[in-house]
């Protein structure tokens, strides 16, 4: 664990370039450029909004504003999930040719995640204020939630990123488990309302997806007390996995650049 | 090579102590495959069987042998890229960088960009790469391209940008592996120039892999020939390789 912290201190600054190139890379050619980071989650909302709004007769309150906090907080799960599986095939030039500890390449990629995801968090605040949603102190809630959607995003990705190095299935598998995910998170649906008792009740905890999403929406919208039991629960959730996650790597990594 | 620096005592760079490396276990599988091969013996191959070797600061050494006899292995298990199965190497805290054909790039990014990236990898600080950029970006010498996507670079200037990068920033310990041929004719000049004057630096200890016996001949004071894993013989070219072109021709 003390080399794992002084891995990243050690390679911070690598990570965080690199992030940003990575980042200037994705917009350099494409006309409209950096506006695809505020077009593309505002186009989604829209879509979810209009479909699960307008044909749908969702009349959840706000709910412009819930579908992109929840598309935030989802789009990130989803991308550090799918983006870990095949990250170090992907990064099959660098792994063959020098040493760079496996999880910085994780967390190098999570910071271009980070970034989308307040691009999208900008957008709801707007959103909300554009709908008039009553702001309180709750809203710092949403710091916590965010950073244990983090830790437990990261260890996930950790162990997919491993295990993706030798099960070429993990990517498929991946996939339909995400998509089973994502309807079950509640991206443009209230579970509260629309899958009352036990099958609501044992989703909104242990999906964490699901769970985080909705407390995040409790502090940013419903001006509601989070879940702390299991917030707390998911913490040490999030913990054991990164640590296994690392412990893994640690004792895997070199093997990595044999098998691609 | 003895004859250089008798007086002084020896400082050695790279100790490696009987190093195995075995490729095992992680294979590629699906879950389909690994169902039915479960149980089945995990297949090894060894690469390295056994190497041992010192290589003494400021000094270079050239690895010889056929395809597949572990050269690169055994230069990618020096960079630190494989940990040994067996053995141990210890480069008695020096720098190292190896320098094979095409450094670790990113294809979508710049290769200004990856100029930093690569040198930040090999240990730079941020200030270091910048205050060199300028003579990389000119030893290079692929004028605009180095704006440019590393995607769209030839082969050519791909390897060239790596040369370069390599070059100009100085490790203490280099592995280079069969790049003494990469460009055109002029940059092939120009590379073995820079590489005979890094080699020239006293502290600077060098590792070569290659096929071309006159590099090998011209350049390393010493020479290792290695075969399917086990060491032949080490000593001076004119011990090791009227033999080994000898070997060579029963094949």
């Amino acid at each position: 664990m003390r080399k794992f912290f002084h891995n990243i201190r050690k390679y911070n600054k690598y990570a965080i370039r690199s992030a940003k190139a990575e980042l200037k890379s994705e917009v350099a050619d494409s006309y409209l450029n950096w506006l695809w980071w505020i077009i593309e989650p505002f186009c989604f909302m829209l879509i979810y909004t209009f479909i699960f709004g307008v044909v749908f007769k969702n009349n959840e309150l706000y709910f412009a504003s819930f579908v992109m906090v929840g598309q935030a907080a989802w789009q990130f799960f989803e991308r550090m999930l799918t983006g870990s599986v095949n990250l170090i095939l992907n990064n099959r030039d660098l792994v063959t040719k020098v040493y760079v500890p496996k999880y910085i390449l994780l967390y190098s990629k999570s910071l271009t995640y980070l970034f989308k995801m307040f691009i999208s968090l900008g957008l709801a605040f707007g959103l909300m204020l554009f709908q008039h949603v009553p702001l309180s102190w709750h809203i710092i809630f949403a710091i916590p939630v965010l950073m244990i959607l983090y830790l437990v995003s990261f260890g996930i990705g950790l162990l997919l990123m491993h295990f993706g190095v030798t099960l070429n299935d993990l990517a498929n598998l991946t996939n339909i488990a995400l998509k089973m995910l994502f309807y079950l998170s509640g991206v443009f649906f209230n579970i509260r309302k629309r899958l009352k008792g036990t099958v609501g009740y044992f989703i909104l905890r242990l999906n964490p997806a699901a769970f985080l999403m909705d407390e995040l929406r409790k502090a940013l919208i419903y001006a509601d007390m989070p879940n702390f039991k299991w917030l707390l629960l998911w913490t040490v959730a999030g913990a054991l996995l990164t640590a296994l996650g690392i412990r893994v790597i640690h004792k895997n990594e070199n093997s990595y650049a044999k098998v691609i | 090579m003895k004859k250089k620096n008798e007086k002084a005592p020896k400082k050695i760079a790279i100790t490696v102590s009987n190093l195995h490396v075995t490729y095992r276990g992680l294979k590629k599988t699906s879950i389909r495959a690994s169902w039915k091969h479960f149980g089945d013996k995990i297949e090894k191959f060894e690469a390295l069987k056994g190497i041992s070797f010192e290589v003494e600061e400021g000094k270079i050494l050239g690895i010889i042998g056929k395809n597949g006899s572990g050269k690169s292995t055994m230069l990618r298990a020096i960079a630190g890229i494989f940990s040994p199965d067996k053995g141990k190497i210890n480069l008695h805290g020096n720098t190292i960088s190896l320098l094979s054909i095409g450094v670790g790039f990113n294809k979508k990014l710049t290769g200004k960009e990856n100029i930093y990236l690569s040198g930040m990898l090999l240990g730079f600080s941020e200030e270091e790469i910048k205050s060199k950029e300028k003579a990389i970006i000119e030893f290079a010498d692929i004028g605009d391209f180095i704006n440019k996507p590393v995607k769209t670079y030839s082969s050519g200037m791909y390897s060239k940008l790596a040369f370069a990068i390599t070059a100009i920033l100085e490790t203490d310990i280099m592995l280079i592996d069969e790049v003494l041929s990469v460009g055109d004719q002029t940059f092939k000049s120009k590379s073995y120039n820079k590489m005979k004057e890094l080699i020239s630096d006293d502290k600077r200890t060098v590792i070569i892999v290659s096929h071309n016996l006159d590099t090998i001949k011209n350049l390393c004071d010493e020479i290792l020939w290695i075969n399917d894993g086990e060491q032949v013989m080490k000593g001076s070219a004119d011990e090791v390789l009227p033999k080994y072109e000898e070997f060579m021709k029963t094949l």
